[in-house]
């Protein structure tokens, strides 16, 4: 039997186009992009074309794309090093978050917190993907502030109103930061058409290898490095750079851009057959989120009477299903993801699984996995 | 054919315990259980219960091409074993972890979630043998003696046992490295773990002053004599146990024991080897794995792992069981089991509540 991966959201395999325009930069043009001879010019060369590339498949400056190795480091990189650049002001600087931040985010502004680089204030969502716009507008009033939310949610798929949020922050003159590791190809993602001033993307969502990743920051947005060497990327993440990496996220997200309209339309036709089915199938199902906007990737539905999300993906796992839970990157977690928490409250009875579609995605999958969650839902009601 | 659930936890028993299964031509899974947080302990490689036993269960089960999954029990497990442990501690007895998570959470757990996945057996590394018969299921002490671990199991739940599988119940722990490194398991010459696994640097005390903070087990108290003659200083009743030797201070005229731990006043009761003897033991949170016996019955009793099981007499009373034993043994401890067998057959046992010399 094979097995179905309908985990997409939480990685994707490297795709042929991506493969091969990295080939070249693994071992024929090697050179370091700092070298002043051939092979660094070469390298160079490829880098700066890479960075034209994604620049301007999302409408930017090459000169505001910095590379940087992953998601997790760009969130990083956009919070505390928009703290660092804050700090020549005297003035503690605020960072207000989303309350369904990715823990990349929910994390970097707690060291902020805890080491005094900022204070901190959450701002809640809604089941219906509304955000509290009070609390942002109080976030926004006095200071230098940080807002900062995710641009399309890793666990239920909701689309945040990044243009109203837009609208709020910059009229206050605050920066706006948006990690939009799930929204590249999902959603139109142009920076001239918002008004962002940091947005953190990463390779590995959109076929791309793990470990690539990149951070826009808007011309004139102050940002201090979190590492310190050689200067590279203008200063702001020193390293040798990874050419090959940069090429392949280059081309990685100028395809998702350009297929975005017709794979967001087949995504969706397949997810909402999924969704359907799920619902005739099981009582005491709720799709997650299920009121909001969301993306076409993702269907979050949450269970009644499973007393532990965690043994149902493994269940699912045993029948060949691969889902996830919450967000999984602990060791074992298993606790009541955060996001579920803020969305539905902390007694919620519904235990939340995840299925992320991608390109290798068929009908017969679906109907595999529905067929699997069926058996495995009922009889872990029956247990 | 059946689904068995096999409990992992990265040392090289449960490897073994898990290969015998997949040799068997189950369907085997394997999991660990994540029992505490590990950020509290220092990092280091000793034990099998660490982020490194995760690892290495995982690398195993890759090896022997088996599922493996982590089951996160922290909050379970910090409530029933490590909570309790700490309480034991404060109120001067000496608990046995083990004993109360393979009654309490382990077994329980993985039960709950081996059904979840569809797995009608639950299989572990302990050295102990299964005896499934129409008329029910016996645990037996482990074929190797020296290795037997029934002595942790009295507290499982009766309907579980017709669930339980103990691949290793007829093997040495020889013969089980021999096995491990044939089949090349990175396991196979991993030390033994000796120590709780929650308390990886050894010393509890860390764990208690941390959970406790300033309490009167972790003060200074005086080293009396059953007399209530005052024979020295000692700096926490916590760091005592019924039978120990050492750290209560050099001088005396022959070698003096704990006898005694007196919470409400802090003092540890010392005395000569005799005056360690008991013959009347209170025996509380009883379990049967089999039909109790009536009062008045002759049973045997192991008081202590590792002490042979010594011949008794049960006498209830209200609340529980007290055993009149027919010779008297030396450093029985609140707190640890006392645990009925027939011959190898484990009958059940109970946490002793106290023990006196009877009138």
């Amino acid at each position: 039997m094979d097995h179905v991966y309908l985990d997409y959201a939480a990685t994707t395999p490297v795709r042929d186009e991506v493969r091969a325009a990295m080939a070249p930069y693994l071992s024929g043009v090697f050179g370091n992009p700092s070298s002043v001879h051939r092979w660094g010019r070469e390298a160079e060369e490829a880098l700066e074309q890479a960075r034209a590339e994604l620049a301007e498949s999302l409408g930017a400056e090459p000169s505001e794309i910095t590379f940087v190795r992953g998601g997790t480091e760009s969130d990083n990189l956009a919070l505390l090093g928009w703290c660092g650049g804050q700090r020549a002001l005297d003035e503690t600087p605020t960072v207000a978050i989303s309350s369904i931040e990715h823990h990349a985010v929910l994390e970097a502004v707690e060291f902020a917190t805890r080491t005094g680089l900022a204070r901190s204030l959450r701002i809640g969502v809604t089941p219906e993907g509304a955000i509290d716009a009070d609390a942002i507008r109080d976030a926004v009033a006095d200071g230098p502030t940080l807002v900062s939310v995710m641009w399309v949610n890793n666990e239920s798929g909701m689309v945040l109103p990044l243009q109203d949020i837009a609208g709020i922050v910059k009229a206050a003159g605050a920066t706006l930061h948006t990690d939009a590791a799930q929204a590249v190809g999902k959603v139109p993602v142009d920076v001239r058409e918002l008004p962002v001033d940091l947005l953190s993307g990463t390779g590995h969502k959109i076929y791309a290898p793990k470990g690539t990743g990149f951070l826009f920051v808007r011309e004139g947005t102050p940002l201090a490095p979190l590492l310190h060497g050689g200067g590279q990327e203008r200063g702001v993440r020193p390293g040798t750079e990874d050419v090959a990496g940069a090429v392949g996220l280059a081309t990685a997200v100028r395809l998702a851009v350009a297929e975005r309209a017709s794979e967001t339309s087949r995504l969706l036709g397949l997810r909402d057959r999924l969704e359907v089915d799920l619902l005739q199938a099981l009582d005491g199902i709720r799709v997650n989120a299920g009121e909001a906007p969301r993306a076409p990737h993702v269907l979050s539905v949450g269970l009644a009477g499973i007393e532990d999300g965690s043994a149902l993906v493994m269940a699912l796992d045993l029948e060949g299903i691969a889902v996830s839970g919450g967000s999984a990157c602990a060791s074992g977690s298993a606790k009541a993801s955060h996001v579920m928490e803020a969305l539905y409250g902390n007694d919620d009875p519904y235990a939340a699984v995840r299925f992320s579609l991608g390109k290798g995605t068929t009908n017969e999958h679906l109907q595999r996995a529905v067929t699997a969650t069926v058996a495995v839902v009922t009889r872990m009601r029956d247990a | 054919m059946s689904r068995v659930l096999v409990a992992m936890s990265g040392g090289v028993d449960s490897s073994v315990a898990a290969a015998l299964l997949v040799e068997a031509g189950h369907e085997v899974v394997g999991v660990t259980m994540k029992t505490f947080c590990y950020s509290e302990t220092p990092s280091h490689g000793k034990t099998c219960c660490g982020l490194d036993g995760i690892t290495d269960a995982k690398r195993v089960a890759s090896a022997l091409d088996i599922p493996h999954y982590v089951f996160d029990v922290e909050e379970d497990f910090t409530r029933d074993v490590i909570d309790d442990f700490v309480d034991e501690y404060a109120q001067g007895r000496t608990p046995n972890p083990c004993v109360r998570c393979n009654g309490n959470t382990k077994f329980r757990d993985l039960m709950k979630r081996g059904r979840a996945l569809g797995c009608d057996r639950i299989a572990s590394g302990h050295y102990v043998r299964a005896e499934h018969t129409k008329a029910g299921t016996s645990l037996l002490r482990g074929r190797d003696h020296s290795k037997d671990q029934s002595y942790f199991l009295w507290g499982l739940p009766n309907e579980l046992l017709p669930k339980l599988s103990f691949p290793l119940g007829e093997l040495t722990k020889n013969e089980v490295r021999e096995r491990a490194r044939a089949l090349a398991l990175v396991t196979a010459d991993k030390p033994e773990s000796q120590e709780i696994c929650f308390v990886p640097t050894g010393d509890y005390r860390d764990l208690l002053r941390r959970r406790l903070g300033a309490h009167p087990a972790l003060e200074p108290g005086a080293i009396v004599r059953a007399s209530g003659e005052v024979v020295g200083e000692h700096q926490g009743y916590a760091s005592f146990t019924v039978g120990q030797r050492r750290g209560l201070g050099g001088g005396f005229p022959e070698p003096f024991f704990v006898l005694e731990l007196r919470p409400d006043t802090r003092e540890v009761v010392v005395g000569t080897h005799e005056e360690l003897f008991r013959d009347e033991v209170e025996v509380g949170e009883v379990n049967w794995l089999t039909d109790a016996p009536g009062s008045g019955s002759a049973v045997t009793v192991q008081l202590r792992y590792r002490a042979p099981a010594v011949s008794a007499t049960v006498m209830e009373d209200g609340n529980g069981l007290v055993l009149s034993l027919t010779e008297p043994q030396p450093a029985v401890t609140p707190g640890q089991s006392a645990v009925f067998f027939d011959g190898d057959r484990l009958l059940g046992g109970g946490r002793i509540v106290a023990a006196r010399v009877s009138a």
